[in-house]
């Protein structure tokens, strides 16, 4: 208990040797944290939505009013016996009408002016994979009864792409800060290791053991890394949380992401940062200790 | 206390410290060790709590074997001796009294007894005019003794001293070979490296002689010929 007394008392001891250094590794840990944090919860949020898309509807064909609704009909029959087909539904024109007066509910001027008569009927088509939208629409390309086709796969896979690309600049990003923060811990802990040349000697000569001359650097280390992570999941969270209730959350995007996720990605993160604090002191310290 | 046999130390680059020492101290006793420098007393007392390595040989220290001693024994090994250098190792930002209780801080003793234990190693060394001086503020007499009166606070069987009197005049060196008597009619083994043969011709103890790494002689009340 002693022991750890002293530990603790020299852990500061040592922070408060270099604090320019100390502040700017909590600051790279910092920032590298809240990308990690960040990027991945951002990675789970588009997942969310984009998994709730591919579960409705696919692909969206308008159909040419000129055509009699027995092509129509017969149209819906020749997909609902495709094998990729999981289920056609028909929308009337009403339907679109109805639809369209609830997306646009908010804009009664919009719904005053326009002319539902333009609004086409539909085949909407869920598929069991999604990624046969392109299937669907080679074989329903010259069709007469066919006016245009919209596929939500070709977008999913277009803001899929777009959010890989993201998460992996994001990681690169992330990964580098947090190289410069690994070697500014080794060089903070060099400087105080340097500085406690003679304590260390004198330590070594009393009797003390490596364990106990290397814990207060460990602690040290880990303690700056928990600092600047614990900001930042902290600024994480309150990120999340205000982009809930902020214009974010208006726009197609649903920012919906479970408190275990969170929970859980902190925790990884924190355990992480107490690796990363230990390996790094382990680097750090090594040569100074065995001179 | 302390048994070699057939030790030699030879450094990387082929330079001989040690050839082939053979010697026994027994408990209690009061040994200096003498010869030129170079001729191999640093070395011999760093084989002694493991600073070096022997290439060859057997080394026993309070009933440890040196030789075969793991690194992470070596701390165990360390707290049974007591380890006084030529330069005093003193902390220049802490006082008399702060040096002497780090050790006892480090070893793990609670504030009651490291505040009664380091005013008693204050009383053994005559410092307590001087416990709340900085190093910088003591005489290399003072800075000597304080370091000897941190080598004594785990109590150690053997105090190993390398030229504690090597920057001191004689008077002062008088006095550290006083407290060293002092220290060893205690209990303590003491063995000293030095190369003053004033004290070693005065004081009439033991005399082990280090000649170009080899021991040339071992004599009971010996003079520095």
């Amino acid at each position: 208990m002693k022991k750890l007394n002293y530990v603790i008392k020299n852990t500061f001891i040592n922070m408060r040797r270099n604090p320019l250094l100390v502040i700017a590794t909590m600051l790279a840990v910092l920032v590298s944290s809240f990308l990690v944090f960040t990027t991945l919860s951002a990675r789970a949020i588009v997942e969310n939505n984009t998994s709730r898309w591919q579960n409705g509807v696919h692909v969206v064909i308008f159909l040419d009013d000129r055509v009699t609704s027995t092509a129509h009909k017969q149209l819906q029959e020749t997909l609902e016996n495709y094998p990729e087909v999981r289920m056609v539904e028909y929308f009337t024109k009403s339907e679109a009408m109805d639809e369209f007066k609830i997306l646009f509910k908010d804009q009664p001027e919009l719904l005053q002016e326009v002319d539902f008569d333009i609004l086409p009927t539909s085949l909407r088509i869920n598929l069991n994979n999604p990624a046969d939208y392109k299937l669907i629409i080679e074989r329903m390309e010259g069709n007469a009864a066919v006016k245009e086709i919209r596929a939500s796969g070709e977008a999913i896979e277009r803001l899929l792409s777009l959010t890989n690309t993201l998460v992996l600049s994001a990681s690169i990003f992330a990964g580098l800060i947090g190289f410069a923060a690994f070697i500014l811990i080794i060089n903070t802990l060099r400087l105080t290791a340097y500085a406690k040349k003679k304590e260390i000697k004198i330590m070594r000569t009393i009797g003390a053991s490596s364990t106990y001359i290397r814990l207060p650097f460990i602690f040290e280390a880990i303690l700056e890394s928990l600092i600047g992570t614990s900001i930042a999941v902290g600024l994480g969270w309150g990120f999340i949380q205000y982009s809930k209730t902020s214009f974010i959350a208006d726009s197609i995007f649903d920012i919906t992401i479970s408190d275990s996720y969170l929970t859980n990605l902190t925790l990884i993160l924190l355990f992480s940062t107490i690796l990363f604090g230990f390996f790094a002191s382990f680097v750090g310290i090594r040569r100074v200790l065995n001179d | 206390m302390i048994r070699l046999e057939d030790v030699s130390l030879v450094f990387q680059g082929g330079s001989v410290a040690l050839s082939n020492v053979s010697t026994q101290i027994s408990e209690g006793e009061f040994v200096y060790l003498i010869g030129h420098s170079g001729s191999g007393k640093s070395s011999l007392l760093k084989l002694l709590y493991k600073e070096y390595s022997a290439t060859k040989g057997s080394i026993e220290v309070v009933d440890m074997d040196v030789t075969s001693l793991p690194s992470w024994k070596i701390p165990l090994l360390r707290r049974k001796l007591g380890i006084v250098t030529q330069e005093p190792q003193l902390l220049e930002n802490r006082t008399t009294f702060e040096n002497i209780s780090f050790a006892l801080e480090v070893l793990g003793f609670d504030e009651k007894e490291i505040n009664e234990k380091t005013n008693t190693l204050i009383e053994l060394v005559d410092l307590e005019n001087s416990m709340y001086k900085f190093p910088n503020q003591l005489s290399g007499g003072e800075q000597t003794r304080a370091c000897i009166a941190r080598a004594l606070a785990s109590n150690p069987l053997l105090l190993l001293c390398d030229e504690p009197t090597g920057n001191l005049d004689p008077d002062l060196s008088i006095q550290i070979i006083s407290l060293l008597e002092k220290i060893n009619r205690a209990g303590t083994t003491v063995l000293m490296a030095t190369h003053d043969s004033s004290i070693v011709n005065r004081r009439k103890k033991r005399v082990l002689q280090l000649s170009n790494g080899k021991l040339v002689s071992d004599v009971e009340k010996g003079r520095y010929i």
